[in-house]
């Protein structure tokens, strides 16, 4: 589609069909006041952005307000939302308020993380990629393929279950290097549109040595798009690192909002109806994941205004 | 064409090689010996213990050399011999697999072909009519966020518990035995529309909103403007806007298998469907290496086999591919 | 033409989408095997029942461990059956069994049919009992421990000992060996007796009250049907009052639950979390009150002794009284289990139990002694992090693991690690796979493991061979997984006493029995911690008559679980009567 100016990428991050949309006219700098500006009025930004830092605040001061451990064993079981117990309490006598905020976290932290790795590799495969074509290209290409059609949460299902996760990081990690691969796509695309501009040739020119340009003239010249692809990645990473929790292939003796789906099922907290089990980790992965999602698309609009409708 | 689609087959061969190799290795990485699980749960008693042990990991072949077992093992793929499988002591993987795969496909292939088509229609729709793009988006934005476990649980607790409209757990009824008549159609139904829709509904979200951005850009698009200038109808400039979208999202479904295939596995093990996903999960418990092995490749061979599945219907569709002009990689 | 491209190829995937649901249809309908029974069963004669069976139903060979729920109890039967409540052995299909000198003799009864119309003969008994010789047989250790022949003449069959028999062990295998018929068994070669013939759905030959019907592999079900010429009925007077038997295979407790409340159960034996909240109006079980079920076995806290400080006896007993039992009995289980008693042993073994030294030495729940046990023995908390170190200063943290997925198990050590904090002893709990843990645990590697295998039966010898059997091998598979050595030979030396004492040698039994119990009780090879219930649930929608505690002669096991229907599980469902 190379008349139009453009290619569009589309990615499948998590459960979302999200795209990207990759601009061959990279739009002029623009001044920190007219992004001020755009961000403000657009809707989707403010309302994902208000939605993920309400839940990254509850996070972190959530815990500050509770005395009760989310493994702390001894309260009333089984008990609906209470003055004493906002959240109610599990089967066995836990209090799920504290389990809710400390699986937040625990879902931020892995977010984050596995983010961050997924983010690395995938800009390391995509910049080399698309900076260097040629041979390394086709290679790298290649690798990025093979590694995108096998099913993601089948390969981690398998590995973690025999690698016994047992900690956040761990899982993380193990997330990260699954997921970089449509990101190092989307890189090596945007990549290749840059890499034949002006101002890297005359940087090539200067004799300059690759990672050098890459570093100083392409990436800062795609931040905003490698922002965008790591919220992508941020949001996915919680989906799956949720499912595998819930599968009980995360770490055990962390609390977290999969894990807390996991111990509400298997004490049959659907047949006996004990929603504030549930219901709040569920909307909660949810509201975050979705939070971003809108607002990776409200940054879309305002990096690239052929977007915008106002 | 051929060049794309030769192109393509290499890629799928190389990752099959791959992931076969990467499979065979991994359940053999892990510590531990399978056949002392399986002699626990037979409660033998310790001279039988023994006798039992040893002549498992005979019959299991455990005890050639690793190279061995690796050309056995493709020797065995390539005659459709996956092994035997060791929790399930007296069933061959094959078998196992061949029984549960059914119950997957019903779920998968309604859901991954409903959702792409309804959802491409939808976000085409929307992203029409403001209307119905206000209303549309932010739940198909809701849908796409919420996890495959989450919008199964929900479905489970209010339909099949609160309600007791639906069942869960099990493809049919216990009381009705598998035949040809609409009692066992009925039951069959039944127990599929609950996981089906959990599936159906999440993937759905995807793909009208990844269909409504992507017709909103074409319509953008100076071709767009251009035809629009010149006085041609609305309808005209939205059916090419849809049929370049198209591309894209057809790129993105190829990508969203692998995605859907894990939320198949999950939502069967929510709704206790006997499918591959559940299978998966014994597998796992008993450290079965055979029924893994096997069942992991299945995954793999069905995705490669639905990939290039799309990649034909690729071709039907972008007219660029048969000439050999650069098209969507 | 784009469009009419695009239409035709819709047009082809929503036929791919219909092909596919039909061809799922047909597939699973072509994979209802071996269903002779077409059309749904009629309810009212029909016994719904779930809880046992797991795994696919590959196993129909009741010679080999881990049978399909009725092979043995519905279609194979014994020669005897127990009652543990009562602790009486039921003549079944042999009507007298006595010890002459050092053989047993058992007089097989007379009239008892095959279900091919065969007549059960001494052979078929002599045949079954020599199946133990062949290599891979579960039941080989009585060949290896006293029986040296199995003689015949008439329908008495004679089972010859050199040196003393061990009693005990002998009494459990009369009631747990299936009898299996000699003309049908004798064509199959050794492996397929031992370890083989697990599928040969069509060759079930027993003398039971049910005869295979459907089900087979992964279906859903397995339908055993009522089978008319039982020898019982005439002999005894017992009839089984239901046409259809069938047995649910289990996918998940939370998922036969819903089908148990919505009645489409009718005996459950999976443990239901919850399970309390719901007893009353048609749910009944066994006990009125708590705690609802029978007991089935003990769930013991086994320590690896190998390993400092739990070598430390005096550590071990610090541990079990910091852990609060009855938060896991009320919080966990809902009060459908109960305390152990210190010893371990079951409450059908009461008579065994010697009471007043149980009371004296065992252990009870006592924070704060712990704490000074602890303190008295040289385990201080030197860098005041709230836990004890070891005596060389070492930090303390034991791993403590059940297999995962076990929930309630899960829960259970959760609720220990949280309660042993307070006296200072950290513990991790971890969830690894079943067959890790088995490794773990069998070669000795874990620290701390909740183990329950040991069933309630005719002997609490199981218990002792379980606690203190030595040798102690590299891989220990069935028994001492703990390595217990510390008292020396004594305890195992009183161990096999026991089991060469006869039950009617009471007054010799108690003695030995309270001298191994006084090793329990003071050394805690393993920490006795609460009864797991033999889980059942009924529900009296369709059936009537289950065993409880106060219905008259209704004092039976209420279980489909593997050794409990040839205990009394069939006159359990004897007695079921249709709720009209």
């Amino acid at each position: 589609m190379t008349e139009l100016g453009h290619h569009t990428e589309s990615v499948s991050t998590g459960t979302a069909e999200i795209s990207v949309v990759v601009s061959e006219e990279t739009p002029p700098r623009r001044s920190r006041n007219e992004i001020a500006y755009f961000a403000l009025r657009n809707t989707k930004l403010v309302i994902g952005l208000t939605v993920v830092l309400f839940f990254l605040a509850l996070a972190i001061v959530g815990p500050w307000l509770t005395d009760a451990e989310p493994f702390e064993f001894g309260f009333p079981t089984g008990q609906p939302p209470s003055w004493d117990h906002w959240l109610g309490t599990t089967a066995p006598g836990q209090d799920v308020y504290s389990q809710f905020v400390y699986g937040l976290r625990a879902s931020f932290v892995v977010g984050a993380v596995a983010g961050c790795v997924a983010a690395v590799i995938g800009m390391a495969v995509g910049f080399t990629a698309g900076y260097r074509g040629g041979v390394v290209d086709d290679v790298l290409s290649m690798l990025t393929n093979v590694v995108l059609v096998i099913p993601t949460l089948a390969v981690l299902i398998i590995v973690s279950a025999y690698l016994s996760v047992t900690s956040l990081l761990g899982e993380a990690v193990l997330i990260g290097v699954t997921s970089w691969p449509w990101a190092a796509r989307a890189i090596r695309a945007q990549t290749f549109t840059l890499t034949s501009r002006e101002f890297v040739s005359l940087a090539r020119l200067t004799g300059r040595r690759g990672t050098k340009i890459i570093v100083s003239e392409i990436a800062p010249n795609m931040s905003s798009y490698l922002f965008l692809v790591f919220i992508l990645l941020f949001g996915s990473s919680i989906l799956i690192a949720a499912t595998l929790d819930f599968l009980g292939l995360g770490p055990s003796n962390v609390m977290s909002l999969g894990l807390m789906l996991n111990l509400a099922v298997s004490n049959a907290a659907l047949q006996l109806g004990m929603w504030w089990w549930f219901i709040p980790p569920g909307i909660a992965i949810t509201a975050v994941v979705g939070g971003l999602y809108v607002m990776n698309v409200g940054l879309d609009e305002i990096f690239n205004p052929k977007l915008r409708r106002t | 064409m051929t060049r794309y689609l030769a192109r393509k087959i290499t890629i799928y061969l190389l990752t099959f090689y791959v992931a076969v190799t990467i499979d065979w290795a991994i359940p053999r990485l892990m510590p531990g010996d399978p056949v002392d699980g399986l002699i626990a749960r037979l409660h033998a008693d310790s001279t039988a213990s023994q006798e039992l042990h040893g002549f498992f990991t005979e019959s299991f072949e455990l005890d050639q050399p690793l190279w061995k077992q690796y050309l056995n093992f493709w020797w065995g793929l390539l005659h459709g011999d996956l092994g035997p499988s060791i929790a399930y002591v007296g069933s061959s993987v094959s078998e196992l697999i061949w029984a549960a795969l059914p119950y997957t496909l019903a779920l998968l292939i309604p859901a991954i072909v409903l959702s792409y088509l309804a959802g491409n229609r939808v976000g085409a729709m929307a992203a029409r009519r403001k209307v119905l793009d206000n209303t549309v988006l932010p739940v198909a934005y809701v849908l796409t966020a919420t996890p495959y476990v989450f919008l199964a649980l929900l479905l489970a607790y209010f339909v099949a518990f609160q309600w007791e409209l639906l069942p869960v757990s099990g493809a049919y009824d216990f009381s009705v035995q598998p035949a040809w008549n609409a009692e066992f159609a009925r039951s069959f139904l039944s127990h599929w529309i609950l996981p089906f829709l959990s599936l159906f509904l999440v993937s759905f979200g995807g793909w009208a909103i990844g269909m409504r951005n992507l017709i909103i850009y074409e319509l953008e698009a100076d071709y767009a403007n251009y035809l629009q200038a010149l006085g041609a109808p609305n309808r005209l400039v939205r059916k090419y806007a849809y049929s370049n979208a198209v591309l894209p999202q057809m790129t993105g479904l190829a990508l969203a298998l692998g995605v859907i295939v894990g939320g198949a596995l999950v939502t069967e093990i929510v709704y206790g469907y006997p499918g591959v996903g559940s299978l998966l999960l014994t597998a796992i418990q008993n450290r079965d290496y055979f029924l893994l092995q096997g069942i992991f490749l299945f995954i793999i061979i069905g995705v490669l086999v639905a990939n290039f599945v799309v990649d034909l219907l690729y071709v039907v569709v972008d007219p660029r591919t048969r000439t050999g002009l650069q098209g969507q990689q | 033409m784009a469009t009419r491209r695009k239409r035709r190829a819709v047009g082809a995937v929503a036929l791919v989408v219909a092909l596919t649901t039909v061809a799922s249809l047909l597939a699973v309908g072509g994979a209802g095997a071996g269903s002779q029974s077409p059309f749904a069963l009629p309810r009212a004669e029909t016994l719904y029942v779930s809880g046992k069976q797991w795994g696919p139903y590959t196993n129909f060979n009741p010679l080999r461990p881990d049978y399909n729920t009725g092979t043995v109890g519905l279609v194979y039967e014994t020669l005897f059956r127990y009652d543990p409540l009562k602790d009486k052995f039921i003549p079944w299909l042999a009507t007298d069994g006595k010890w002459v000198g050092k053989t047993f003799k058992v007089t097989l009864r007379k009239g008892v049919a095959w279900n091919d119309g065969k007549p059960l003969t001494a052979a078929d008994v002599k045949f079954t009992f020599q199946t133990g010789k062949l290599a891979g047989s579960q039941y080989s250790t009585m060949w290896k421990t006293g029986l040296s022949s199995v003689t015949t003449k008439g329908n008495v069959v004679s089972f010859n000992f050199s040196g003393t028999p061990n009693y005990q062990e002998w009494d459990f295998n009369l009631y747990s060996i299936p009898i299996v018929p000699r003309h049908i068994w004798s064509q199959y070669s050794a492996t397929e007796i031992t370890t083989g013939n697990t599928d040969d759905t069509s060759k079930q030959v027993g003398t039971g009250p049910f005869t295979y019907a459907a089900g087979a592999g992964g279906s859903q079900t397995l339908q055993y049907n009522r089978r008319s010429n039982w020898w019982a009925t005439k002999a005894l007077g017992e009839r089984m009052p239901m046409k259809y038997f069938v047995d649910i295979h289990n996918t998940s407790n939370v998922a036969s639950l819903q089908n148990f409340l919505q009645s489409k159960i009718d005996l459950s034996n999976n443990f239901f979390p919850g399970i309390d909240k719901q007893i009353g109006g048609k749910i009944v079980t066994y006990y009125k009150k708590a705690p609802y079920m029978l007991a089935a076995n003990t769930a013991w806290l086994v320590p690896n002794t190998t390993k400092a400080p739990l070598s430390d006896r005096a550590f071990r007993r610090a541990l079990a009284m910091s852990i609060n039992i009855d938060r896991i009995v009320t919080a966990d289980y809902g009060n459908i289990v109960s305390k152990a008693n210190p010893t371990g042993l079951l409450p059908t073994w009461s008579k065994w139990i010697d009471k007043p030294q149980a009371a004296k030495l065992g252990f009870k729940y006592n924070v704060a002694g712990a704490k000074a046990l602890l303190a008295a023995n040289g385990y201080k908390d030197s860098d005041n992090d709230g836990y004890v170190e070891n005596k060389n200063g070492s930090d303390i943290n034991l791993r403590i693991i059940v297999p995962n997925g076990w929930s309630d198990w899960m829960t259970a050590i959760q609720i220990i690690a949280d309660s042993t904090k307070a006296a200072g002893i950290k513990l991790t709990p971890a969830y690894p796979d079943f067959n890790g843990l088995v490794d773990e645990r069998n070669s000795g590697k874990f620290d701390l493991v909740i183990n329950n295998e040991k069933q309630i039966g005719n002997t609490p010898y199981t218990y002792y061979d379980y606690l203190f059997h030595l040798p102690i091998a590299d891989s220990q598979t069935f028994a001492n997984f703990s390595r217990f050595t510390q008292a020396g030979a004594a305890p195992w030396a009183l161990t096999l006493k026991v089991n060469k004492l006869k039950s009617s040698n009471v007054v010799a039994a108690k003695k030995v029995h309270s001298q191994i119990q006084k090793y329990i009780l003071e050394y805690l090879p393993a920490i006795p911690l609460w009864y797991n219930g033999m889980w059942a649930q009924y529900n009296t929608s369709v059936w009537t008559n289950f065993p409880t505690a106060t219905g008259k002669g209704l004092q039976n096991t209420p279980s489909t679980w593997n050794g409990y229907l040839n205990m009394t599980g069939v006159d359990a469902l004897a007695n079921l009567k249709r709720n009209n």
